[in-house]
């Protein structure tokens, strides 16, 4: 595994690496999002989107499992934290999203391991010490998310 | 009787109106998948071409699966409502049943096969005999390479239909000689007329639904195939 770390000292600047990061996407790409609750999830995925060419407001799909955007490529937006059961992916229909046209994001990955594509990137945000500091850890595996994250590193 | 039939079990979405033995209306449109925008201004200018009203339609007909499950859940959600406002009945067609219907005649195996991802597809194996369409299969989903070994047993020619014909028809080939036959794009995607056919002929046969009851048919491997599968991999 390859890891690449950048540090944003405000929600604006977590959402801005989000949208840097999108230009590098591309159909099919799958990107697990994790970090503590209020830790910036959405203003990445938000930036994310805004890469994407993609307007909309970027709310949480906790309630609603998956949110679904069209942009340059579409966006599907997964929070799987209220699935009971890994099983009610199949329900949804999820290999259409995931090995679909689109980027997918997932977060609270570790919820579905048993399903999850051979290859991804995860993007890890942590708290720092100091308010409003996090850092965004990526790290890749397989081939393909290890270029992009020689790729990231120029950001 | 007056049929109006969707199919939207895939990137194409499609609407028939027939009476009878006659096709009033069709239409086609295989271009990006945003059924959820454009199928109900679809059936409002089905019903104006045709000129209709909803109330006129007799019965309707949807493709009800396999196939995606998001474009699934839009037509029975579609077909639904409709019967709800208008109190009339619903028949649920199988999709892989209609693309079959679309190969009429066909003298040989027909096989529709629906991109189910992952190198799998939805299918069934069809022939026809005195006129009618028989299924010779379960309903099934596989990999390609369990299907190219399925059928390396059957004899005689093969016509594949359906949208894995582009993204897998030449592998087929390959693997099964030139006893297999691709559809062309004229017939080779899901044609509401097909359902509409199909929905007529269940009506004759008393098979139609009441829309409560009307549900999307996904086609997934069991479970236990699947954790097996995992298994096999690591």
């Amino acid at each position: 595994m390859d890891m690449h770390m950048v540090s944003t000292y405000s929600e604006y600047e977590t959402e801005k690496i989000g949208k840097q990061f999108a230009q590098y996407l591309w159909a099919g790409s799958i990107i697990l999002l994790s970090g503590d609750l209020g830790v910036g999830k959405t203003a990445f995925a938000r930036g994310l989107a805004r890469g994407l060419g993609i307007e909309e407001p970027i709310t949480s799909p906790t309630y609603t499992l998956i949110h679904e955007y069209t942009g340059r490529l579409p966006l599907y937006h997964f929070d799987v934290y209220r699935l009971n059961d890994v099983e009610e992916m199949g329900d949804i229909g999820y290999e259409e999203y995931f090995y679909g046209d689109g980027v997918t994001v997932i977060e609270w990955p570790q919820r579905i391991c048993e399903i999850l594509p051979e290859a991804y990137l995860t993007v890890e945000i942590l708290k720092a010490e100091q308010d409003n500091v996090r850092n965004i850890l990526f790290q890749s595996k397989g081939f393909k998310y290890a270029a992009l994250l020689k790729e990231l590193n120029l950001i | 009787m007056r049929v109006l039939a969707i199919d939207s079990s895939t990137s194409v979405a499609a609407i028939a109106i027939a009476e009878n033995d006659h096709l009033i209306y069709e239409i086609y449109v295989n271009r990006d998948k945003t059924h959820s925008q454009k199928l109900m201004s679809m059936v409002e200018s089905a019903l104006t071409h045709a000129e209709l009203t909803l109330q006129d339609i007799d019965v309707f007909g949807v493709a009800h699966g396999p196939g995606s499950f998001t474009g699934l859940r839009i037509g029975v959600a579609a077909i639904k409502a409709f019967c709800h406002a208008t109190g009339k009945p619903a028949v649920a067609v199988n999709t892989l049943d209609a693309l079959g219907f679309n190969i009429p005649y066909f003298s040989g195996i027909v096989c529709p096969i629906m991109d189910a991802r992952r190198e799998q597809v939805y299918t069934a194996t069809y022939i026809w005999k005195n006129g009618c369409l028989m299924r010779q299969s379960e309903y099934m989903v596989l990999h390609i390479q369990e299907y190219m070994k399925f059928l390396e047993q059957k004899q005689g020619p093969i016509l594949f239909v359906g949208d894995g014909v582009p993204l897998y028809g030449v592998q087929f080939q390959k693997y099964l000689g030139d006893r297999v036959l691709l559809a062309p794009f004229t017939c080779r995607m899901q044609q509401a007329s097909s359902i509409a056919f199909l929905t007529l002929q269940d009506v004759q046969k008393g098979k139609v639904t009441d829309y409560n009851f009307l549900a999307p048919f996904y086609l997934r491997r069991p479970q236990a195939e699947r954790e097996y599968e995992k298994r096999m991999e690591k």
